[in-house]
C-alpha cells in the first residue's frame, strides 16, 4: 500500500491489521506521534489523515491506501516553527512534552478550519486530549497567541 | 548576571514542539529484542509451580528471565540508608499482589513475547487477601509477611514512627472540647501520560547502557548495580526526557528487570508497560487512615494533638518509611500545637505497593489538619480564619521534629488570602505578623507551654 | 501472531461485504475501529482474518419514502445534526477525533456492558423503533432493533431504518466528565401519535426499553424490571437513583414538544 506521510511518499508492504501509529512509529521511524494508551483514550497519537484529525492507534493502516498523513514533524522545525509551535514554547503549553504532538496537531487542524476559535471552540476541540502536567490553561492560551499570531500557517 | 533573574527558554522546548524529542520509546537500536511480563493475576497466593522450559523453547523467544536469574534477589531501595529490603526483583515462591512480576519473556517482537508469556507453566494456591489497612492487626486477617502485616524496622526497631512532646495528658484534661475526626484519603494513580518503560543495551565494552524513563538517573542506577551485582562503572544511564512522573517514576520499576534480559539474551531489549499495566500495577500514591483528636479552649488555642496514622504501603515497604517520616513532622501542618502523641504505622495491604507522588507523606497530613482546623472552627464556632491566625506558625516554633521556623508563611499567607477574597478580619488579627507571639495575645497557660517570652 | 499476519479484506460493495462475512464464523469485522483496535493492540482478540468496511458502500444517511436509512459504516458524527434523541446522543460520544471514525454499526454491536465503550446509539434507536437489516449464516434478514441487540454475534449489520415521522423526544444523560466521555446512564424517549417509547443504557448489557415507564409515564416505575450493576464509572446503587430523575427530564422535554 501506498502512504504519504509528512509529504514523503512511502511504498509499505500489506500491513495486515496493524495500527496507523505502529506503521508510522515501528516502521517508518517517525516517532513524533505517541503511544500513551492504544485505545484512543489520550490523544498523544493523534495525526492528520487527509486533513482531519485522528488517533492514529484506532486506525487500521490497511483501511488507508493512498492517504496522505501529517503529524507533528510536519508542521514546522528547529529552523522555523510554525506560529502554533512558537506560541506553545511561549505560552507554556507543555511541561513534559508527551501529549504535545497530538495537541499540535489537533490544534492545527482547527485553526484550519476555524481561524479565530473562541475558547469554548479550542476546549471542544482540544477535549479528547488528555494533559497531566499542565493543567490545560497554557495550551488554551498558547493556542489562542497562535490564532492572533497567523493560525495554520506553516 | 545574565542567568540569575532572566526568563529563559526551556533547553528541550524546541524539541517538544516539534516532537523531535526522544522519550524511551522513540529510541531504537538495532536488533532490538522486545518484552512482554509474566504477572501475578491473584492478589495473594503461593506460586506452586514455575517452567519457562516450553516457553523458552518457542520460536523467536531468545531469554526469559525468572527470580533464579538475579544475582541478588531482595534489595530495598532504603538499603544504602540501613532499611532491609522485603520485595523480590521477580516473584519467588509467593505473590503478593495483582499484577507482581513473575517472569519476563524477551523475543523477536511483542505478539510473540505475549505468547510465550501464555506458554509459561505457572500454578498458584490461592491465599486470603488483606484490603482494608484497618483490618491488618485483626487476629484472622491474612499474614502479608513473615514478620507480620506491619513495618517493624524503624530505628531501635520499633514498629512505629512515634512523636511525643509535652504532656498531652495536661492537655486534655485542660481542654474544653476535644475535637475528633477520621481522615482517609484514597489511593492515586500518577497516570503520566508516558507509560513505565525501558531499553536495556548490552554494549561491545561489556558495559550496560540502559534508556530509562526514572525521575532519578543516578537512584536507579545504584538500585540496577545492586540487583544485578554489577560495579557502577559498567553502567551508564541514558534519560531525563520524561513523559511524566509525578513520583511515580522513582520505583525503578522496569529498568533492573529489562536489564536482566537483555544481559541473559546478549541483545538489547525493550520493555514498555501498555496502560493497562500502569493502572493495575504501577505504585500508586498511599492511601492513609489518620485519625485526629484535638484538645482546645472554648476560644480556639489548640493545646494537644492526638493522632494515629496508618498508612497503606499496598504489599511492599518500597520507600514508606521515607513517606512517613515526612508525615510524621508535618503532622502539625502550618499550625503549632504545643503538646503531641502521635503513633504512625506503615501497614501492609495485598494491593500495588505504594510509593511517592508530589508531596509525599505531607499532603496527607495536611488535607487532614486543614480538614480538621475547619471542623474545630464549626465546633467552636469561631472564624475559620482567625482559628487558623491564632495557632499559626510563628518564628522561633517548632515544628513536630523538632525543628525551629525561621520564616513560616502561614500568617502572611492566611491573611492574603483572606484579603483577596474580601474576608473580613478584626483589627488585632489583621496585625498579625509571623513574629514570635506577643504575651498580650497569649492566654497564660499556653505561655509556658510555647516558651514564649511576654512582651 | 503479531497484527501485521492478519489476512485483510477490504471489500468494495455491500454484496462484497456479505461475501465475505459468510457466518461470521472466522472474520473479524473492523468498521470504524474504534472498539475493536484496542482490542486487538491488547492482545485480546486475535482474528486470523479481518473485514475493513471503510469502503462497502455502507456510509449514507437516505431519507426515502417516509424512511430513514443509515448505514452500518457512516460515522457517527455525520449523524449529530439529524433526528432527535440520536443527534444529542452522537454529539456526546467520546469526542470529536473519535466520532469522526467510529461508526453507527460498531456502536450498535459494542460489546456487552459492563464493558465499555457502551453502545449509546442503541437506546435512542430503539425509541424511533428502528429496524436493523443484518446478513449472515441464514441470510438476509430485517428485525426489530430490540430483537437484534438480544441475540448472539454472529451478524454483519448492513443498515439501520426508522419511520421517516415527526415525534416528540427526549434525551437525558449523566456523563463521566472525562476528556473522553463515557456515559454512565443516559435516557432516551420518544413519542409518536401518542405512543411513548422509553429506553436507557447503563442498565442492563446493552440498552433496554423501560416498558413499565411507557405505559405508566410514571419515573416511580423507573426500575421495575432493571437492577443496574456497578461498573469502573458507577456503582449500580447509585444508577438506581440518578435513573428517575434523567427519566423526568427526558419525560419534561417530551411533554414540551421538543421534536
Amino acid at each position: 500500500m501506498r502512504l504519504t506521510v509528512d509529504g514523503v511518499e512511502h511504498e509499505l508492504a500489506r500491513p495486515g491489521l496493524a495500527t496507523l501509529l505502529h506503521v508510522l512509529r515501528e516502521e517508518l521511524a517517525v516517532t513524533g506521534p505517541k503511544a500513551g494508551c492504544q485505545q484512543g483514550s489520550c490523544g498523544a497519537c493523534t495525526v492528520l489523515v487527509d486533513g482531519a484529525p485522528r488517533r492514529s492507534c484506532l486506525l487500521p493502516a490497511a483501511a488507508l491506501d493512498g492517504a496522505e498523513v501529517a503529524t507533528v514533524e510536519g508542521l514546522g522545525a528547529a529552523e522555523h516553527l510554525s506560529p502554533l509551535q512558537a506560541a506553545f514554547l511561549e505560552h507554556h503549553g507543555f511541561q513534559c512534552g508527551f501529549c504535545t504532538p497530538g495537541f499540535l496537531v489537533a490544534a492545527h487542524a482547527l485553526l484550519e478550519r476555524s481561524p479565530a476559535p473562541s475558547r469554548r471552540e479550542i476546549e471542544a476541540a482540544l477535549g479528547g486530549h488528555t494533559c497531566r502536567c499542565t493543567g490545560y490553561l497554557g495550551i488554551v492560551e498558547a493556542v489562542e497567541a497562535a490564532a492572533e499570531a497567523g493560525g495554520a500557517a506553516r | 548576571m545574565r542567568v540569575v533573574g532572566a526568563s529563559l527558554p526551556r533547553y528541550d522546548g524546541v524539541a517538544h514542539v516539534t516532537g523531535r524529542s526522544r522519550f524511551v520509546d522513540d529510541v531504537r537500536v538495532p536488533r532490538m529484542l522486545w518484552a512482554k511480563a509474566l504477572r501475578s493475576p491473584l492478589h495473594h497466593a503461593t506460586l506452586t509451580r514455575l517452567d519457562t522450559s516450553k516457553a523458552a523453547g518457542m520460536k523467536g523467544v531468545h531469554a526469559i528471565v525468572t527470580w533464579q536469574d538475579v544475582p541478588r534477589l531482595v534489595y530495598g531501595p532504603l538499603s544504602g540508608r540501613g532499611v532491609p529490603g522485603d520485595e523480590p526483583l521477580l516473584a519467588k515462591g509467593e505473590v503478593r499482589y495483582e499484577g507482581e512480576p513473575i517472569a519476563l519473556v524477551a523475543a523477536e517482537d511483542e505478539a510473540t513475547a505475549a505468547e510465550a508469556v501464555e506458554a509459561i507453566d505457572v500454578e498458584y494456591q490461592e491465599l486470603p487477601a488483606l484490603f482494608d489497612l484497618r483490618l491488618a492487626a485483626d487476629p484472622g486477617a491474612p499474614v502479608i509477611h513473615e514478620w507480620g502485616n506491619w513495618y517493624p524496622h524503624f530505628e531501635a526497631e520499633m514498629d512505629v514512627r512515634r512523636i511525643r512532646r509535652g504532656d498531652i495528658a495536661w492537655a486534655f484534661d485542660r481542654a474544653d472540647t476535644i475535637v475528633a475526626g477520621v481522615y482517609r484519603p484514597g489511593a492515586v494513580e500518577h497516570a503520566p501520560l508516558e507509560p513505565q518503560v525501558a531499553l536495556a543495551v548490552p554494549e561491545a565494552d561489556g558495559r550496560l547502557t540502559i534508556h530509562s524513563c526514572t525521575q532519578s538517573l543516578d537512584f536507579s542506577m545504584s538500585v540496577v548495580a545492586a540487583h544485578l551485582e554489577l560495579p557502577l562503572n559498567r553502567i551508564r544511564f541514558v534519560g531525563g526526557t520524561v513523559g511524566g512522573g509525578f513520583g511515580g517514576k522513582v520505583d525503578t520499576a522496569a529498568d533492573t528487570i529489562c536489564a536482566l534480559a537483555a544481559i541473559k539474551a546478549s541483545r538489547p531489549v525493550k520493555w514498555r508497560w501498555t496502560r493497562e499495566e500502569e493502572f493495575l500495577c504501577s505504585s500508586t500514591r498511599a492511601a492513609w487512615h489518620m485519625e485526629i483528636a484535638d484538645a482546645v479552649t472554648r476560644d480556639g488555642w489548640i493545646l494537644g494533638r492526638r493522632m494515629l496514622t496508618l498508612h497503606d504501603s499496598g504489599a511492599y515497604t518500597r520507600v514508606s518509611p521515607y513517606g512517613v517520616t515526612k508525615h510524621s513532622f508535618h503532622h502539625t501542618g502550618a499550625y503549632t500545637i504545643p503538646n503531641l502523641h502521635f503513633d504512625a504505622y506503615i501497614v501492609y495491604t495485598n494491593r500495588s505497593p505504594t510509593t511517592s507522588m508530589r508531596g509525599y507523606g505531607a499532603t496527607s497530613v495536611s488535607f487532614a489538619t486543614e480538614l480538621h482546623l475547619s471542623r474545630i472552627a464549626e465546633v467552636l464556632g469561631l472564624d475559620p480564619f482567625e482559628l487558623r491566625l491564632k495557632n499559626a506558625n510563628r518564628v522561633g516554633d517548632t515544628s513536630p521534629n523538632g525543628i525551629a521556623y525561621t520564616d513560616p508563611s502561614t500568617v502572611p499567607t492566611i491573611l492574603e488570602i483572606a484579603r483577596a477574597i474580601g474576608h473580613e478580619l478584626p483589627a488585632e488579627y489583621r496585625a498579625m505578623t509571623a513574629e514570635p507571639r506577643s504575651g498580650d495575645l497569649l492566654p497564660e497557660h499556653l505561655v509556658e507551654q510555647l516558651g514564649v517570652v511576654r512582651r | 501472531m503479531a497484527l501485521a499476519d492478519v489476512e485483510v479484506l477490504v471489500p468494495g460493495s455491500p454484496e462484497e461485504a456479505v461475501s465475505a462475512f459468510g457466518d461470521g464464523r472466522d472474520v473479524l469485522v473492523v468498521a470504524g475501529g474504534t472498539i475493536v483496535m484496542p482490542e486487538l493492540s491488547a492482545g485480546r482478540l486475535r482474528p486470523r482474518r479481518a473485514m475493513l468496511l471503510g469502503r462497502a458502500g455502507l456510509a449514507f444517511v437516505v431519507r426515502s419514502d417516509g424512511t430513514v436509512t443509515i448505514g452500518a459504516a457512516t460515522p457517527v458524527a455525520a449523524l449529530e445534526d439529524g433526528d432527535e434523541p440520536l443527534a444529542t446522543a452522537a454529539r456526546h460520544l467520546a469526542d470529536g477525533e473519535v466520532r469522526a471514525q467510529a461508526t453507527l454499526g460498531g456502536n450498535l454491536c459494542a460489546p456487552p456492558w459492563p464493558e465499555t465503550p457502551t453502545g449509546d446509539l442503541q437506546a435512542p434507536l430503539l425509541v424511533l423503533e428502528a429496524r436493523v437489516r443484518s446478513a449472515g449464516a441464514d441470510g438476509e434478514r430485517t428485525e426489530p432493533l430490540e430483537t437484534f441487540l438480544g441475540q448472539s454475534r454472529d451478524r454483519l449489520l448492513l443498515d439501520v431504518s426508522y419511520d421517516d415521522v415527526p415525534r416528540r423526544t427526549g434525551y437525558a444523560a449523566s456523563w463521566r466528565p472525562h476528556a473522553v466521555h463515557r456515559t454512565i446512564l443516559a435516557v432516551a424517549a420518544a413519542e409518536r401519535e401518542g405512543e411513548l417509547r422509553v429506553a436507557a443504557t447503563g442498565l442492563a448489557p446493552r440498552a433496554v426499553r423501560l416498558r413499565a415507564v411507557e405505559q405508566s409515564r410514571d419515573p416511580a416505575d423507573a426500575l421495575v424490571g432493571v437492577d443496574p450493576s456497578d461498573d469502573a464509572l458507577a456503582s449500580g446503587w447509585y444508577r438506581a437513583r440518578q435513573l428517575p430523575g434523567l427519566l423526568e427530564q427526558a419525560l419534561a422535554a417530551v411533554a414540551e414538544g421538543a421534536a
